[in-house]
C-alpha cells in the first residue's frame, strides 16, 4: 500500500523519521534529558545547588546508591531480583568494623573477609535460585532479614568507634576535587559497561533474562551467568559497605542500608531496565541513579520538607514504570 | 435426570449446531472453509485429518474462542456470537480440550464447578450466593465424578498433583458438569488408558442417546470407526468426505485425509549423502521416549514423522541434552557423546532449530545481530572480549548469505517477518558450522516464499556434509525433502523408511499406530 502511495518520502523521510522514532524510544534518552533538566532547573532555582560543597556532596551519595544501583542492575537483566543488597551494605559496615575493631585485624583484611562472606551470601543466592528454583523474591528477603538481624546482635543498637584510618582516607577524601568514592563508581561504571556491551558473557546476560528457554537451547549455560550476577550484587553491596564506612567514620547499623535496595531498583527501573529481564544498559542506570539523587538534594535544597521526600521519589518511579509499560506495550502491538 | 430435550423425539427438535458458510483467514490464508455442516441431535460426528487440516479451527468456531472470518453457527437453533466462549456455552456448547486448562492450585471440586456455582448456592438467596458453597461443591463434585465413572479421588486434592489421565477425566467431568447440548471431545483419549478410554467413549454414547450431540476429533482411526454415527474428512480446511459408519473403513479414512499422492519427483532433495556416520543412537531413552535406535549419515536428510505427543521433539531435545536421558548410548563422528547441557552438544558440532520461535528461539525484542549471532558469539570473540564491530561483521554475513530481508541488523528481530525470523535462526547455525543440525517444525509460521527459501538452505547444508535430522508436522514437506523418514508413535519409532519407499498411506498408518503399533505394543506389554 505505502509502496503504490509514496515511493518518494519512502526514500527520503523515513530514515531520519526512523532515526528520531528510535531515539525516543530508547528508554535511557529520557533520563538523561529529565537528569539535564532537573540540574538546571534547580541550579536555576537556588545558586546554592551547583556550588562544589553541594556537588561534591551528592558526589559521595551517588557513589554509595550507584554501586548497589548496578548490582542490583545485573541481577535484575537477568530476570530476578536482589532484595538484599540494602541490608547487607548495612551488615557489611559492621562486620568490617567489627573485624578491624574488635577483631584487631588490618583494614585491608577485614575488608577482604567481608568481601568473602558477602561473594558466599551471593553465591547462595545465585544456587536456591538456579538449582533449587526457589523465587529469588522469597531467597533474598530471608537475607534481607537475616541481615538486619545480625547487624543489631553484633552491635546490640551501638556504634563500633576506632576504625582504621584507612577507610577515612578512601571515604573522604578528594582527587582533584573529585570525591574518591565517585571516582571509584565511576571505573565500576565503566566495567559494567564494559561487562555488557563489550563481552560475549556479557551478551549472554541479555540473552538469559530475554528468554532463557531460548538461550538454553543455543548452548548458553544461563544457571552460571546468573550465579556470577547475584554474587557481583552481593560483593558490590560489601564493596559498597567500605566507602559509607569510611564516610561516617564509625561502624553504626542506625539508618545506613535501610531501603536502599528500594533505591536500587527504583533508579534501575528510572533507567530503562525491564523487570521482566534482559533489558536494560548502564547508561541508563547511571543516569536514573543521578535522577534519583538530584531529585532529593534539590527537594534540600529547596527547603522542602523531608517528608515529602518519597512522595516525589514515589511519583517519578510511577512515572518510569508507567513509561515502561507503554513502551512495552507499543513494542509488543508491533511484533 | 440428564435429559438434554425435554420430552419430544430427538429428530423433531432439528439439529443441535449447523454451520453456515464459515470461513476462517488468517490473512491471505483460508485454514477453514465450511459451506454447511449439521451437527444433529443423538448422533456422534467424528472430525479426522491431517495436522493442519482445520480440526482444531472448526471446534474453536464452534465453541466461541476463534471468531470467524464470515458465515453464521447457529446452536438449537440461535445465532452464536462469534468469538463469545460465554455465550457458546450458555448456548449448550461444552469443550473438553486436549491441553486442561485447569488451575492447579485449586481442588478437584474448585476446578469442576469453576466458574458456576453450586446448584445449592444457585437456589438459595442472593446473599448465600457470595459466599462460597463448600460443602454443596464437593457434594456436587463427587456426584459429577461418579457419573463419569470416576471413583476414588478425593475431590479436596489440588489437582495439580493428580496423574494426567485424572485430569484429563476431571476435565471431561467439568464440561460435562455444563450440562451441554453439544460436547467437543478433543482427542479425549489420548492420554488415557484403555480403560479411562472405555469410559469416555461410554459417556459420548450416554449423550447422544439422551439427545445431545458430540463432535468427536479423533485421531486412532480403530478408535473412530467404533465409536461413529457419521465422519467427517477434513483436508486443507475444506470438507473433503462425509461418510456413514459403513462407508468409513480405515484405508477409505486415510485416503480421504491423504488426497491425492504427490509426484515424488518434484523437489527430490539431490543425492548428497555420504558413508561417514554422524550420529548413532542406540537404545536411547529419556522420559516418554524410546528406546530409539537412529543412525545418520553425512548429507543425509532424514524426517521424523508423527502425531503430536508421539516423541518428535522429545527425540531432538534429548540428542541435543536438553531433556535428561535416562539410557542408551550416542556417537557423534564416532566418538562417545553424551551431553548433559544443550552448551556441550553445541560445542560438539550440533545445532537446534526448535520448534516454537518466540518461545525457543529469538531475543524478541533484541537486535537482528544479537540474535544471528547467539551461538557464535564466543567463538568471534578476542578473550572473552567482543571488538566493536567484530559480531556485527559476523551478522552482516549471516543476514547476505540467509537473503533475510530487513531494515537494518540494529532493528528488533520481532519486527521481521517469520520467514526472515527463521532464516536468522537458520544463519546462528549454519554459521556455528556443526556435523548435525536438528530442525523442529521448521518452517512453522512462515510464508511460502520462505519456505521454499529454507528447503533450499537445507539441500544446501546436506551437501555441506552436514547430517540433518528434521521433525515436521507437515506429511507433505517431509516427503518433500528428506532421503529417508523414521515414523515415531509413544515415543518409538515404528518405521523407516527409505525415499523409494515414501507413501502417505503407510506413513499415516504407521504414525496412528493401527496396525503395526498394536502389534508393537502387545509385544513389549
Amino acid at each position: 500500500m505505502t509502496t503504490q502511495t509514496t515511493p518518494v518520502t519512502k526514500g527520503a523521510g523515513v530514515t531520519p523519521r526512523r532515526r528520531l522514532r528510535s531515539l525516543v524510544e530508547t528508554p535511557e534518552v529520557g533520563v538523561v534529558v529529565a537528569c539535564v533538566a532537573v540540574f538546571v532547573a534547580l541550579a536555576l532555582a537556588r545558586d546554592t545547588f551547583a556550588n562544589a560543597v553541594n556537588l561534591q556532596g551528592m558526589g559521595f551519595d551517588l557513589a554509595q546508591y550507584g554501586l548497589i544501583a548496578i548490582g542490583e542492575s545485573l541481577v535484575i537483566l537477568t530476570g530476578g531480583i536482589d532484595l538484599s543488597v540494602g541490608a547487607l551494605l548495612g551488615t557489611s559496615v559492621i562486620l568490617i568494623s567489627w573485624f578491624n575493631v574488635r577483631a584487631g585485624l588490618p583494614a585491608g583484611v577485614a575488608m577482604l573477609a567481608t568481601l568473602a562472606i558477602t561473594g558466599l551470601i551471593g553465591l547462595w543466592h545465585g544456587i536456591a535460585v538456579t538449582r533449587l528454583k526457589m523465587p529469588p523474591f522469597v531467597v533474598t528477603l530471608v537475607t534481607y532479614t537475616v541481615a538486619q538481624g545480625v547487624t543489631l546482635a553484633i552491635t546490640s543498637g551501638t556504634s563500633i568507634v576506632g576504625i582504621s584510618g584507612f577507610f577515612g582516607d578512601i571515604g573522604q577524601s578528594y582527587l582533584a576535587q573529585i570525591p574518591v568514592p565517585l571516582i571509584l563508581f565511576a571505573i565500576v561504571a565503566v566495567a559494567a559497561w564494559f561487562f555488557l556491551e563489550r563481552t560475549f558473557v556479557g551478551r549472554q546476560v541479555y540473552a538469559v533474562g530475554g528468554n532463557p528457554e531460548a538461550a538454553r537451547l543455543a548452548g548458553i549455560r544461563g544457571d552460571r551467568r546468573i550465579v556470577s550476577m547475584y554474587v557481583t550484587s552481593s560483593l558490590l553491596a560489601g564493596f559498597g559497605a567500605m566507602l559509607v564506612l569510611g564516610r561516617m567514620g564509625v561502624g553504626s547499623a542506625s539508618g545506613v542500608g535501610v531501603g536502599w535496595e528500594l533505591q536500587a531498583i527504583a533508579a534501575a527501573v528510572i533507567g530503562g531496565v525491564s523487570l521482566t529481564g534482559g533489558q536494560g544498559r548502564i547508561l541508563g542506570i547511571v543516569a536514573g541513579t543521578v535522577l534519583l539523587e538530584l531529585i532529593t538534594n534539590g527537594l534540600t535544597t529547596l527547603q522542602i520538607n523531608s517528608n515529602y521526600t518519597n512522595i516525589v521519589l514515589g511519583g517519578v518511579l510511577g512515572i518510569a514504570i508507567l513509561a515502561d509499560r507503554l513502551r512495552a506495550k507499543h513494542f509488543s502491538s508491533r511484533a | 435426570m440428564r435429559e438434554v430435550t425435554s420430552n419430544a423425539s430427538p429428530t423433531r427438535l432439528g439439529p443441535a449446531a449447523v454451520l453456515r458458510g464459515v470461513q476462517k483467514s488468517y490473512g491471505p490464508v483460508t485454514v477453514l472453509d465450511i459451506p454447511e455442516l449439521e451437527l444433529k441431535r443423538g448422533q456422534i460426528t467424528c472430525v479426522v485429518g491431517e495436522n493442519g487440516a482445520g480440526k482444531s479451527t472448526l471446534m474453536g468456531v464452534l465453541s466461541g474462542t476463534v471468531s470467524p472470518t464470515t458465515g453464521e453457527i447457529l446452536i438449537a437453533g440461535q445465532a452464536l456470537q462469534p468469538g463469545r466462549p460465554d455465550h457458546a456455552k450458555a448456548l449448550g456448547v461444552s469443550m473438553v480440550a486436549q491441553e486442561f486448562p485447569l488451575v492447579g492450585g485449586l481442588s478437584v471440586a474448585e476446578n469442576l464447578l469453576l466458574g458456576r456455582h453450586s446448584r445449592a448456592a444457585e437456589q438459595a438467596g442472593r446473599l448465600r450466593r457470595v459466599l462460597f458453597d463448600r460443602s454443596g461443591t464437593r457434594q456436587e463434585a463427587r456426584e459429577l465424578l461418579a457419573d463419569v465413572g470416576v471413583d476414588g479421588i478425593d475431590v479436596d486434592r489440588p489437582v495439580g498433583q493428580l496423574p494426567v489421565p485424572l485430569r484429563q477425566m476431571i476435565e471431561i467431568a467439568k464440561g460435562w458438569g455444563n450440562h451441554p447440548l453439544v460436547l467437543i471431545l478433543d482427542e479425549p483419549t489420548s492420554s488415557l488408558g484403555p480403560v479411562e478410554a472405555a469410559k469416555v467413549l461410554h459417556l459420548a454414547r450416554r449423550h447422544t442417546a439422551n439427545g445431545g450431540a458430540v463432535l468427536f476429533i479423533g485421531h486412532r482411526l480403530d478408535e473412530v470407526r467404533d465409536i461413529a454415527d457419521r465422519v467427517v474428512v477434513l483436508r486443507g480446511g475444506q470438507l473433503v468426505a462425509d461418510l456413514t459408519p459403513e462407508e468409513a473403513t480405515e484405508e477409505r479414512m486415510i485416503r480421504e485425509m491423504v488426497g491425492s499422492e504427490l509426484a515424488h519427483s518434484d523437489g527430490a532433495p539431490p543425492v548428497s549423502r555420504t558413508d561417514r556416520t554422524v550420529l548413532l543412537a542406540r537404545s536411547l531413552t529419556a522420559d516418554g521416549l524410546g528406546p530409539v535406535d537412529l543412525e545418520l549419515k553425512a548429507g543425509e536428510i532424514v524426517g521424523v514423522a508423527g502425531l503430536m505427543g508421539s516423541g518428535r521433539s522429545r527425540l531432538l531435545h534429548t540428542i541435543m541434552g536438553a531433556q535428561p536421558r535416562t539410557g542408551g548410548e550416542t556417537e557423534l563422528n564416532g566418538r562417545p557423546f553424551r551431553p548433559r547441557h544443550p552448551a556441550d552438544a553445541v560445542a560438539a558440532g550440533v545445532g537446534l532449530v526448535p520448534e516454537d520461535r518466540k518461545e525457543q528461539s529469538l531475543l524478541l525484542q533484541h537486535p537482528v545481530r544479537w540474535n544471528a549471532t547467539l551461538a557464535t558469539l564466543r567463538r568471534d570473540s578476542w578473550h572473552g572480549v567482543l571488538t566493536p564491530g567484530g559480531d556485527k561483521e559476523r551478522s552482516q554475513r549471516i543476514v547476505q548469505d540467509l537473503g533475510v530481508r530487513m531494515h537494518s541488523q540494529e532493528q528488533p528481530i520481532g519486527d521481521l517477518s517469520g520467514g526472515n525470523q527463521q532464516k536468522v535462526v537458520f544463519g546462528r547455525w549454519l554459521h556455528a558450522g556443526p556435523d548435525l543440525l536438528l530442525l523442529d517444525e521448521p518452517t512453522r509460521g512462515v510464508d511460502v516464499g520462505a519456505k521454499a527459501e529454507i528447503y533450499q538452505l537445507i539441500d544446501n547444508a546436506a551437501q555441506d556434509g552436514l547430517a540433518v535430522l528434521v521433525a515436521s508436522s507437515e506429511l507433505e514437506e517431509l516427503l518433500r525433502m528428506c532421503h529417508r523418514i523414521v515414523v515415531m508413535a509413544q515415543g518409538r519409532i515404528v518405521a523407516d523408511l527409505p525415499r523409494e519407499h515414501f507413501s502417505k498411506e503407510q506413513i499415516m498408518t504407521a504414525a496412528a499406530g493401527t496396525q503395526s503399533l498394536t502389534a508393537g505394543s502387545e509385544a513389549t506389554a
